[in-house]
């Protein structure tokens, strides 16, 4: 290109000096000097064209002209503020919520999972033989004998999730940690930013030892680099601190459904020989193996299922006979990790997407309206000698101004909007608390603004008539082709906005329809005025049953003496969690294989959470202080295994139901309503409570018992007031109990609640948000076009009124003219919106995808607005003054 | 300004405008003044509707390499251009030429008996 600008460079000089030359020619041929001038112009031609003409033929538009038409277009849309800020406005919207939800698409989804060659990794899972699509982690015999035996793979490693309380320096604090065996970090193939990784000789009990993330290191420590080699504190007990991970480095990855907390502090996983020995018991560790080069997953199930049936015939025959039977089970690693959330991120990607197609529509209507506004200026450019390709290079300058601001704003707002995204739902998504704007996001949002810039400029053009600006000039407007053609376009636009507006607004309705009748459904207790508190206790500090049980006795003393409370209890786990599963064998009931969660609970629990009684009692407080064999169940229990009957004075007992079952029978005493265990609108499963005073001691003793089990503690009360008041109180309390001890969390029972049904309500809201955003924009686009039609028909309607029609019926015709767009979007709104409602049908709750108070509302409102929208220039065009508007044309 | 058609005088083909040129630089360098008055010259005034449309051509042909410039001074102490052929278009105006002859022949011998008819019949 040097070349051409060598050549273009005197262009100027040159094109004068032929000037100069044929004026002289012209005066040597007897021309008086300026009639000479003209003349030698004259046969020039228009040497700005000629200009431009030569530099295209270099192929880019000199600087000079794009600085003059961008200077241009500023000027043009300074002159038309109020277009130029809604269009902006309405992009920044569309292209904010876009990129929002293209950036925590790509965080939990697209972007790669940080570890080395992901693709041969996969996370493998025991399935009950029985069950149905069932996946359990591994027990860890079944590992052990995995680790051992397994060929298809260069290594399959272990971990778990376990809770930790972090004392020393600051004050105590709960942390979410994870136990990994031996090679773990190498097989992901991540290595120690400081210090080092595990040996497997450390992969033993009372090897303390530990590895800290990033994140703790920072926090805690300050980044002191001479932490390793130090020791930190973890439930009371000392551990060296061997290594630092990097920052990248999150681990257990969110989104699989167990063992899915990224854990602060990593330990050796520890096996104790009990646990290597004990079948059928503790299925919590999710094993992760990575493929050796060349084997494919179908080989290498294959192999899984011929080790499956090793590992059951290790089974001892008690609970071979039983039925308990497993097979193993193989997927991607980035399916287990990314796969929950798939669909419902694609569906919001969807959803914004439609958005964004509405936002286009509708600026497009606006640009097109300006269009009609504009065909003469275009009309005079082209006459004038423009070239088509410079007028396209003038419009393309407005459009990517607007463009480019609406992108702006809308990268802006993104950064408001993903921050405005709440924690509960965040937490639900891989890989979401590290939303950032990367390349990939800047790449999505510019090329947003690219596409929609290159429509905006195409529009005016193509309802310029090519090549007879001639008819623009001539004032022919409403009826000459190019006017037709643009009406089509801009009433079609209006239609599909209104079409996807429509989509939206069922879309939105069905989720909040779910919604409320989510919020609707008996959970089965009252959350109102409750506190709750978690806790756990670290074995260091209660090694024994009696100091457990006297930790119970002072914290459900102190807090049901706290003023304003009504009723106190402890519970090893809250409604909306679950704690413990159990095979139980009902007596006198032939049924196999029957499990159930269980419970535990301190003092009066079920009219602490007012849950209801259906039969017999509920704790006495003997029962609460002394074991008596009792226990109460669900009605689902009670249903499922004596259905028909009172199940008031009938037993169960824990494990399976055989001779050597050495557990003793406990009497139901009362049978209690369902109550929520998971999400809600989950079905409960069956639940069992027993009195705490029945925990059999011995686990508290047994040092293999996991650390936490019977040490976890929920502290419910039910107050007299606001029960937030209460909640320093609660901690201080605590603090007097054990001064040591980290509280986990103090929450009432509504805020629980809400977290539970937080990622439901953010998915109503947000699309409810959506929708009513697109519903106004098909308002303005509707408006727009109308005003704009007015304008162009002022004429044909003073005519009318002068030969004396009402206006009424100009009113009557505007509205009608809008009513017509609408009722054709409706139409075909209803029907996509049908087939877009059967594709979200399994993600709505109580609530049918042809829902008839959505389908219905969804109609009337839309037509509301639309007549709001038409209302204005109806009335304008109605009182047009025919004498003022005649006398001008 | 186009207010077409002008009569006597044609719309040049973009390819024609290119050959006159390349055979007006046969005889030496030339500036742009001198190219335009040897075209019209030679065509009777008939080819160059607008002298400037020469110079778009002119940046057509040095961008081909088919000709190259130098920067001089003309006689009246002005900045401008010198165009000259190079070896590369002296060989496109051979093909060029060559390939023109063949076309015009190829015209002429189509038409010639048409013309000649409808002189017979205007008689």
């Amino acid at each position: 290109m040097r070349r051409g600008r060598r050549a273009l460079d005197g262009l100027d000089d040159d094109m004068r000096d032929h000037i100069e030359r044929e004026t002289q020619d012209n005066i040597e041929r007897g021309m008086a000097p300026e009639e000479a001038r003209r003349q030698a112009m004259l046969r020039f031609g228009n040497v700005a064209l000629i200009r431009e003409d030569t530099q295209a033929v270099w192929g880019w538009p000199s600087l000079d002209a794009i600085r003059q038409d961008v200077r241009h277009a500023f000027r043009t849309l300074r002159k038309n503020p109020a277009f130029a800020i809604v269009v902006i406005l309405t992009l920044g919207f569309g292209i904010g919520i876009n990129t929002a939800t293209f950036s925590i698409v790509n965080t939990a989804l697209i972007r790669p999972l940080g570890f080395a060659e992901p693709e041969r990794l996969v996370a493998l899972h025991e399935h009950p033989a029985s069950g149905n699509a069932e996946r359990w982690p591994f027990s860890p015999p079944d590992f052990l004998d995995l680790q051992r035996d397994q060929q298809s793979f260069e290594g399959v490693e272990a971990f778990v999730n376990v809770p930790f309380e972090l004392s020393g320096r600051g004050d105590p604090i709960r942390i979410d940690g994870g136990k990994v065996s031996g090679k773990l970090f190498s097989l992901l193939g991540v290595r120690p930013l400081l210090g080092r990784d595990f040996t497997p000789d450390e992969d033993r009990p009372g090897m303390d030892v530990a590895v800290l993330s990033w994140g703790l290191w920072q926090s805690r420590y300050g980044g002191d680099r001479s932490i390793v080699g130090q020791t930190v504190t973890l439930d009371r007990r000392p551990y060296t601190v061997i290594g630092v991970m990097p920052a990248s480095f999150e681990f257990p990855r969110r989104g699989p459904q167990v063992n899915n907390k990224p854990a602060s502090i990593w330990v050796p996983m520890a096996f104790t020989d009990e646990q290597r020995q004990e079948r059928g018991n503790q299925y919590n560790r999710s094993v992760i193996g990575r493929l050796k080069e060349g084997v494919s997953m179908d080989e290498a199930r294959a192999e899984l299922d011929v080790l499956a049936r090793r590992i059951n015939a290790n089974y001892p025959v008690v609970l071979q006979r039983a039925g308990l039977s497993f097979g193993l089970s193989a997927a991607p690693l980035r399916d287990e990790i990314v796969g929950r959330m798939e669909r419902p991120l694609l569906l919001l990607l969807a959803a914004v997407g439609l958005v964004l197609l509405v936002t286009c529509a509708n600026v497009a209507t606006l640009v097109l309206s300006r269009a009609g506004a504009r065909t003469r200026e275009i009309a005079v450019r082209m006459a004038l000698g423009s070239s088509r390709a410079r007028l396209v290079q003038l419009l393309l300058a407005e459009a990517a101004i607007l463009s480019t601001a609406g992108a702006l704003l809308g990268l802006l707002s993104s950064r408001f909007l993903v921050g405005a995204v709440p924690a509960s739902v965040t937490e639900t998504l891989p890989g979401v608390q590290e939303v950032s704007i990367d390349l990939r996001v800047l790449t999505f949002t510019g090329g947003i603004a690219i596409a929609t810039s290159i429509l905006f400029a195409l529009i005016p053009l193509i309802t310029i008539d090519r090549g007879c600006p001639g008819l623009a000039l001539q004032g022919a407007t409403s009826r000459s082709t190019p006017g037709q053609r643009r009406h089509r376009l801009q009433a079609g636009l209006v239609v599909s906005t209104v079409m996807l507006a429509c989509v939206l607004l069922v879309g939105a309705g069905l989720f909040i329809r779910s919604f409320s009748a989510l919020m609707q459904t008996d959970p089965g207790f009252n959350p109102d005025r409750v506190l709750t508190a978690s806790l756990t206790l670290p074995r260091a500090g209660y090694s024994t049953a009696a100091s457990v049980r006297n930790f119970h006795l002072a914290l459900f003393t102190s807090a049901s003496s706290l003023p304003g409370v009504r009723t106190a209890a402890l519970v090893t786990d809250l409604p909306l969690e679950r704690y413990e599963d159990r095979v139980l064998s009902p007596e006198g009931v032939d049924m196999a294989g029957g499990s159930t969660n269980l419970s535990w609970v301190y003092g009066p629990y079920f009219q602490t959470l007012g849950i209801r009684l259906k039969s017999g009692r509920v704790f006495s407080n003997i029962e609460t202080i002394e074991p008596g064999g009792v226990v109460i169940v669900n009605e689902r229990l009670a249903r499922t295994f004596w259905p028909g009957q009172d199940a008031v004075g009938k037993r169960l007992r824990w494990g399976i139901n055989t001779q050597q079952n050495p557990n003793p029978w406990l009497t139901i005493v009362g049978v209690i309503a369902d109550v929520a265990d998971g999400p809600l609108g989950v079905e409960p499963s069956i639940h069992a409570y027993e009195p705490f005073s029945q925990f059999p001691d011995l686990m508290l003793n047994n040092v293999n018992v996991p650390n936490i089990f019977g040490r976890q503690i929920k502290l419910a009360i039910r107050t007299d007031a606001d029960p937030r008041a209460l909640a320093s109180a609660v901690r201080g309390e605590i603090g007097k109990i054990d001064r040591q001890l980290a509280i986990e969390s103090v929450a009432t029972m509504l805020d629980r609640v809400g977290d539970v049904v937080a990622p439901r309500r953010f998915s109503a809201m947000t699309l409810g948000a959506f929708a009513t955003g697109s519903l106004l924009l098909a308002a303005i686009g509707l408006y727009g076009l109308l005003v704009f039609n007015v304008r162009e028909r002022i004429r044909e309607i003073a005519v009318r009124l002068a030969l004396g029609a009402e206006p009424a019926a100009i009113l009557r015709m505007v509205v009608g003219q809008g009513l017509k767009l609408v009722s054709v979007g409706l139409v075909a709104g209803v029907i996509a919106s049908y087939g877009v409602a059967r594709a979200v049908d399994s993600l709505l709750y109580q609530t049918e995808s042809h829902d008839l108070v959505t389908f219905g509302a969804v109609p009337v409102v839309l037509v509301l607005i639309a007549l709001m929208a038409c209302a204005l220039p109806a009335y304008r065009a109605s009182r047009v003054d025919p004498a003022r508007i005649l006398r001008t044309e | 300004m186009s207010t077409k058609p002008s009569y006597g005088r044609i719309d040049l083909l973009q390819g024609t405008l290119d050959l006159l040129i390349l055979r007006t630089l046969r005889w030496g360098p030339a500036h742009g003044h001198a190219i335009a008055k040897a075209i019209e010259r030679a065509s009777d005034d008939v080819l160059l509707v607008e002298q400037g449309s020469l110079y778009p051509a002119l940046h057509r042909l040095i961008k081909r390499g088919w000709i190259t410039f130098e920067d001089g001074t003309s006689e009246n102490n002005r900045r401008a251009k010198f165009y000259r052929l190079t070896a590369k278009g002296r060989k496109q105006l051979e093909i060029e030429t060559s390939r023109w002859e063949t076309l015009a022949r190829a015209i002429a011998r189509v038409l010639r008996p048409a013309a000649q008819e409808s002189r017979h019949e205007t008689r």
